[in-house]
């Protein structure tokens, strides 16, 4: 599987991409990690994404790990309606809820898109998916609800 | 969450009824107030929430009280003198799904087949929590040697010999692999009498306690608590009154066959007979809610949580897929622990529906205190045959039940890749991973990893609320969504009924016959064959239908027979379509009315046949717009674009995306069903992102360049075309579209396109089109240059 870059100054300069797009989509419905024609405009997605094909991968793979992978998948809970936004991590087991992973709250949905990469990136080791991962989940998938569980 | 509800309907006609059902679990009070439901869309760059309150004699403080859900799908047979057996043999195939449970798994414990047992008294045939089959008498189990294996058939049987107090278990797989252990039946003697108690036997699932307080009799039926419940096929249960003999109990497979005196014996022979007392045949009545017992006391029992049926048994071939076809190897039914059909709670309040009550959308504003807030939205019709306005529109009940309590962000980790961002999650979304008992959507799969087909709309249903935001957009989806219609007609001025497709389905052409103009909520995704059939024959006779989304027509949905109108839904995935879950072989055919399942395109009817356009690619990162094509300027259709300028972007803002062309695109084909005549008239081709990607149906290979930056099928067609008799419709193509109505005070090029074509829909007699627009076309002709320039590769 695609490696996710160690190297602090290329972190450094993905982390500044989704930063920037948090800028642009602030006060839009919507997120995704594009520069935009203006601020608060989801039109003309470019850059990004759409160019930076080494950090799209990176993204991919985040996004394409299992609930349980590294303590946890991370996900944003709106905990004030248009307000306040947290980070928590959900389980992998059914009647367990997510736990909120420290006492952060944001103000703005998009701001707590760019913590959540900037926490999986030190997170998540730079390979995995390799042979020499093996572990039983290779022989059982799981089920096919759009991707692993 | 300590307040929840549900309304015993969700569509009501002026002049009747409607039952609310609370929980309230804290507060010693509530309040309910009634409201109109115009827009519920918190986000602060739109209009805000408006619900303007309405009078009403139901609206005030009632005591709160706790309701429970208990979920889990069980058969229930009455006690009976001939099940209070002495000496006995159990005996079944069983098809696990989930023999052992992760630690923190919301429902603990062992699961029980089939059990005329609790606390420590009767008999029954276990899963123990190890994954190993036990047979419980009394207190004393007898436990198999090995674990079953799951998704695998499995041969059970136990004997109980009280005159020499003597058990045996026999669990015998029926397949077996190179290094399988060999299994032996397990002997033990244990002594004593079966105690029996007034308990029903139960079939997935044992009597946990009877509920003798409030609401006891409503919970359940019969108030009987049912716990352990088992998940997994259970196929051929048969009880005897003494402990065969192996070999008898081979022969007890063949179960109760009818006796014909002089032709033949009850059972299996006339020895054997003798000893059966119940023998159930799950391929009896697949589309009702009851099992029927071929044996000679008639124990048939009450089906209680819906559980999947028409399922294939321990003896399927293969050789048919339909379960009419071959009743005889479809006798298992799939049992869930987290099968809901009916939460059946108490009634709190009732509201009588004035006569007068204008046809819309409503909610019972539940309140307690500063922090609990509950919506019960329901919708007003007026009578049947009634047309109080030229213009309806027809919310999507159908589809709020496909995803009622999804969990889909929860569950699916990786339905992040679906719309390129961290999902963000509502205090609904919470609950639903603790709540499990709240039951799941057609997009969720089972405790088990099955898919989930049917849904119930008896129940709180959390995310059929205003001021839900979905995950998967950011923004409003489905119900809410549809709000955003609502407002823009009433702040337009528009006059309007609401109907649903609960009505459309049952009621048909009388429901909308009357109408001038229809229009479909964002999302029409979901619908029954009846709700084509009255659509068809509407635009048939001159109706005007306005298409307000994507991803319409899509799924082939039935209503469950056995349950009140429109209460319970039904659907299989079977092998096209974007599938959050695939239904198993020789499982595409649905227990509601035995037909194909699947998406409407493979059982004949295209998606593109109902309104021009048909669903193309989904993204859900963020939106974007659409430009006008030269097609616009036909004589035809160009009076929708009336004080709209031929460059202008088209919905280039939005509550849904950030823009009029987003989250899922449908496309004209005239190749898939989109009328020849159809004026592809603007389209948001190439201006998507990445997160967009082709539908699965729409190839056959899988290969590089199925994205939004290179796939030119990833758009979104607006779309125009003439039906007979003066009809017409006009598709707008996409779910975001709805969101940009309201951008800048309501005024805005999609607003005006949107009012152009309502305008013109909505009046009166036949519309005409130009002169000499009857030609004969064929359905390639529209770009020959294109379509006859051979193959690809040529």
């Amino acid at each position: 599987m695609y490696k996710i870059p160690q190297d602090n100054a290329v972190q450094e300069e993905m982390l500044e991409t989704v930063r920037s797009s948090v800028e642009m989509l602030r006060g839009v419905a919507g997120f995704s990690v594009v520069d935009t024609e203006r601020p608060g405009s989801a039109i003309e997605p470019h850059g990004g994404i759409q160019d930076d094909m080494q950090l799209d991968k990176v993204l991919i793979r985040m996004r394409a790990s299992s609930l349980d992978a590294y303590g946890g998948k991370l996900i944003i809970v709106c905990t004030k309606p248009d307000e306040e936004w947290r980070i928590a991590r959900l389980t992998s087991v059914r009647g367990v809820a997510p736990t909120f992973v420290d006492e952060r709250v944001f103000s703005d949905e998009q701001d707590a898109q760019a913590e959540v990469f900037r926490m999986r990136l030190e997170e998540f080791p730079s390979e995995d998916g390799m042979p020499e991962h093996f572990h039983q989940g290779y022989k059982r998938p799981g089920a096919d609800n759009w991707g692993p569980v | 969450m300590r307040l929840t509800a549900y309304a015993d309907k969700w569509t009501v006609q002026q002049g009747e009824t409607l039952s609310f059902h609370v929980n309230c679990d804290g507060p010693a009070e509530y309040d309910a107030e009634l409201v109109r439901l115009v827009h519920g869309d918190t986000n602060p760059l739109g209009p805000g929430v408006k619900e303007p309150r309405v009078k009403s004699p139901a609206n005030g403080t009632y005591a709160g009280r706790q309701q429970v859900i208990h979920s889990g799908s069980y058969a229930l047979v009455p006690d009976a003198g001939p099940l209070r057996v002495e000496s006995m043999t159990l005996q079944c195939w069983i098809w696990p799904t989930m023999p052992t449970k992760a630690d923190g798994y919301w429902k603990p414990g062992p699961q029980a087949i089939m059990a005329k047992w609790s606390n420590g008294r009767g008999y029954g045939l276990f899963l123990e929590e190890d994954g190993r089959v036990s047979l419980r008498i009394n207190d004393h189990t007898i436990v198999s040697q090995f674990p079953v294996r799951d998704r695998a058939w499995h041969f059970i049987a136990a004997t109980y010999d009280a005159v020499s107090g003597s058990a045996t278990l026999y669990h015998e797989p029926q397949i077996t692999y190179a290094l399988d252990p060999v299994p032996a039946p397990v002997e033990q003697d244990l002594g004593g009498s079966i105690e029996h108690g007034d308990i029903p036997f139960v079939i997935s699932g044992r009597i946990d306690r009877r509920d003798s307080g409030q609401g006891g009799v409503s919970h359940q039926p019969m108030g009987w608590i049912v716990g352990d419940h088992y998940n997994g096929k259970i196929d051929s249960p048969r009880l005897c009154n003494r402990a065969l003999t192996r070999l008898e109990i081979e022969q007890m497979k063949l179960g109760g066959a009818a006796g014909m005196d002089e032709g033949r014996s009850l059972g299996p022979s006339g020895h054997l007979g003798a000893a059966l007392v119940a023998a159930w045949d799950f391929s009896e009545e697949i589309s009702g809610c009851r099992i029927v017992d071929r044996g000679p006391y008639r124990l048939d029992g009450q089906l209680v949580g819906l559980p999947a049926r028409g399922m294939t048994g321990h003896n399927w071939s293969g050789r048919e897929t339909d379960w009419r076809r071959a009743p005889g190897e479809y006798g298992a039914i799939h049992f869930h622990d987290d099968d809901v059909d009916d939460a059946r709670w108490d009634v709190d309040f009732s509201l009588d529906v004035p006569a007068d009550l204008p046809s819309a959308v409503y909610a019972m504003k539940l309140t307690a205190g500063d922090d609990d807030e509950y919506y019960v939205p329901f919708f007003v019709k007026p009578p049947l045959g009634q047309f109080k306005a030229k213009i309806a529109v027809i919310m999507s009940t159908t589809d709020y039940m496909a995803y009622a309590n999804e969990h889909l962000g929860t569950n699916a980790g990786a339905a992040e890749l679906l719309f390129y961002r961290t999902p963000i999650m509502q205090r609904p979304n919470l609950f639903l991973t603790e709540h499990r008992e709240y039951g799941n959507s057609h997009y969720d799969v089972h405790g088990d990893l099955s898919g989930v087909h049917m849904s119930s709309r008896l129940r709180p249903v959390l995310n059929f609320q205003p001021k839900y935001d979905s995950w998967l957009t950011q923004a409003p989806w489905q119900f809410n969504a549809d709000l955003h219609l609502i407002d823009w007609l009433v702040e337009m001025g528009y006059e309007f009924d609401v109907i649903t497709d609960e009505d459309v389905s049952y009621d048909g052409l009388a429901r909308i016959e009357g109408y001038n103009v229809l229009l479909t909520g964002s999302h029409p995704e979901h619908k029954d064959g009846y709700y084509l059939d009255a659509i068809h024959a509407y635009k048939e006779r001159g109706g005007r239908f306005m298409y307000m989304g994507a991803d319409g027509f899509y799924w082939r949905q039935t209503f469950h027979p056995s349950y009140p109108r429109g209460a319970v839904t039904e659907i299989r995935r079977c092998e096209s379509g974007i599938r959050p879950w695939h239904a198993d072989p020789g499982e595409y055919h649905h227990q509601s009315d035995g037909r194909l399942g699947g998406m409407w395109r493979f059982v004949g009817r295209q998606l593109h046949s109902v309104a021009g356009t048909g669903m193309a690619a989904q993204g859900f990162d963020i939106s974007t717009y659409y430009k006008r094509t030269v097609e616009s300027n036909d004589p035809r259709v160009s009076w929708a674009f009336e004080g709209v300028e031929y460059d202008e972007r088209l919905g280039d803002f939005g509550l849904v995306g950030g823009g009029a062309a987003g989250a899922e695109l449908d496309t004209v084909d005239t190749t898939l069903g989109s009328p020849p005549h159809t004026l592809l008239v603007a389209t948001s081709a190439g201006l998507h992102t990445d997160a967009y990607l082709l539908v699965t149906e729409l190839f056959g290979i899988n290969a590089a360049g199925l994205n939004g930056t290179q796939h030119p099928r990833v758009r979104a067609d607006m779309a125009y075309h003439e039906t007979p008799n003066g009809g017409a419709v006009f598709a707008f193509s996409s779910i975001a579209y709805c969101g940009a109505l309201s951008h800048n005070g309501y005024e805005n090029n999609i607003s005006r396109i949107t009012s152009n074509v309502l305008n013109r829909f909505m009046q009166d007699g036949p519309l005409r089109p130009p002169e000499d627009t009857a030609v004969a076309r064929g359905r390639l002709e529209s770009d020959p240059e294109l379509n006859y320039q051979g193959t690809v590769g040529d």
